[in-house]
């Protein structure tokens, strides 16, 4: 367990970002895989397996808002315009690579937290998951071309998380000494 | 392959990149206890409180075997009673199905009453009370239009202030 316990920990928080949630889905997978023990003790699929029901449970998990993510991807068009995917583009290719590793990590973390679940969840079965469109258009009960919108408006809103006035910018006033408890003393 | 699509597959790369790059997070340490206490939890439990699959063999097979009895005897016995249950309703029912024929009578005179009513009103008049229904109809959408229009931004105005 303590070999898989990271990664499905992560697959859970991903998809829910929520570390309360994570927890209980994660616990729930390992309790599947007491049951299946047998089989998954020397099996060299059993953190595919891991991962497949964890991420299987938390979809599960999330159906109940399924309704509501689906709702908003109908509402709103695909209007993201070349500007700005050139500057998430440039976001990612430059603004990032400034940036320490450990901050860059912790940044990206938040970012992809702050999404909304209708881009969070297409995005990260995407990216993580490597699970091809169609897909995560069957799992999620949504169209082709509204997981491809969904994803690609992620991507920018993401970006534009990261952007120097996203979170950076909260994160580096919090820690300039103008802000810092007693540094008016 | 336009520009568009271009900027998109490079978007795609870089996010890509840097979420790959992303550690696994570290599972909260209380994790490990909530798995082992749920399983000694389980474990305490008495077999018949457990799922079929794990009680002794024993009991499970005569259980099996019973189940595999009564489904049968449940669908035969459902089929006799449904049966019985149809020849008492038909002959208890007789009487009160006569009641309803005759107001099956009725309403049917009355329906032809009323679409002779209807096919003497000249054609005129009925499109013109179409039309005036559909006119006030207009008229309400309008109405609770502008006063939304006008009362929304102050709700959202206010909504914004008191937070």
């Amino acid at each position: 367990m303590r070999a898989y316990q990271d990664m499905v920990f992560s697959t859970a928080l991903r998809l829910t970002s929520n570390p309360a949630q994570a927890e209980d889905i994660s616990q729930e997978v390992f309790l599947r895989a007491y049951e299946s023990f047998d089989n998954l003790r020397s099996s060299p699929k059993a953190g595919g397996w891991l991962k497949t029901v964890a991420t299987n449970l938390t979809l599960n998990h999330l159906t109940r808002h399924r309704k509501r993510w689906r709702l908003f991807s109908e509402i709103f068009s695909d209007d993201s315009r070349e500007e700005e995917l050139d500057s998430a583009a440039e976001v990612f290719d430059t603004v990032l690579s400034e940036l320490e590793a450990d901050e860059r990590r912790a940044l990206v973390e938040r970012a992809l937290q702050d999404l909304p679940t209708h881009q969070r969840v297409p995005l990260v079965l995407y990216h993580y998951e490597e699970m091809p469109y169609q897909d995560i258009a069957d799992k999620l009960g949504i169209s082709l071309a509204k997981v491809k919108t969904d994803i690609l408006r992620g991507r920018v809103a993401m970006a534009s998380l990261l952007a120097p006035g996203g979170l950076g910018a909260t994160d580096h006033r919090r820690r300039s000494p103008s802000t810092q408890p007693g540094a008016q003393s | 392959m336009s520009t568009r699509d271009q900027t998109e597959e490079k978007l795609e790369r870089l996010v890509s990149q840097v979420l790959r790059d992303q550690p696994l997070r570290q599972a909260p340490a209380s994790l490990e206890a909530r798995v082992l206490s749920e399983l000694a939890a389980r474990a305490r439990q008495p077999w018949w409180r457990r799922g079929i699959a794990s009680w002794p063999a024993g009991v499970r097979v005569p259980v099996i075997a019973g189940c595999a009895v009564c489904v049968p005897l449940v669908w035969v016995l459902s089929l006799w009673l449904v049966t019985r249950l149809v020849t008492v309703t038909r002959s208890r029912v007789a009487g009160p199905l006569a009641v309803v024929q005759g107001t099956r009578h009725t309403l049917a005179s009355l329906g032809a009453l009323f679409t002779h009513m209807i096919q003497s009103i000249p054609r005129e008049w009925l499109l013109g009370g179409m039309i005036a229904t559909a006119a006030l109809y207009a008229v309400l959408f309008a109405l609770v239009a502008v006063g939304y229009t006008l009362l929304y931004p102050r709700l959202a105005y206010s909504k914004v202030h008191l937070t």
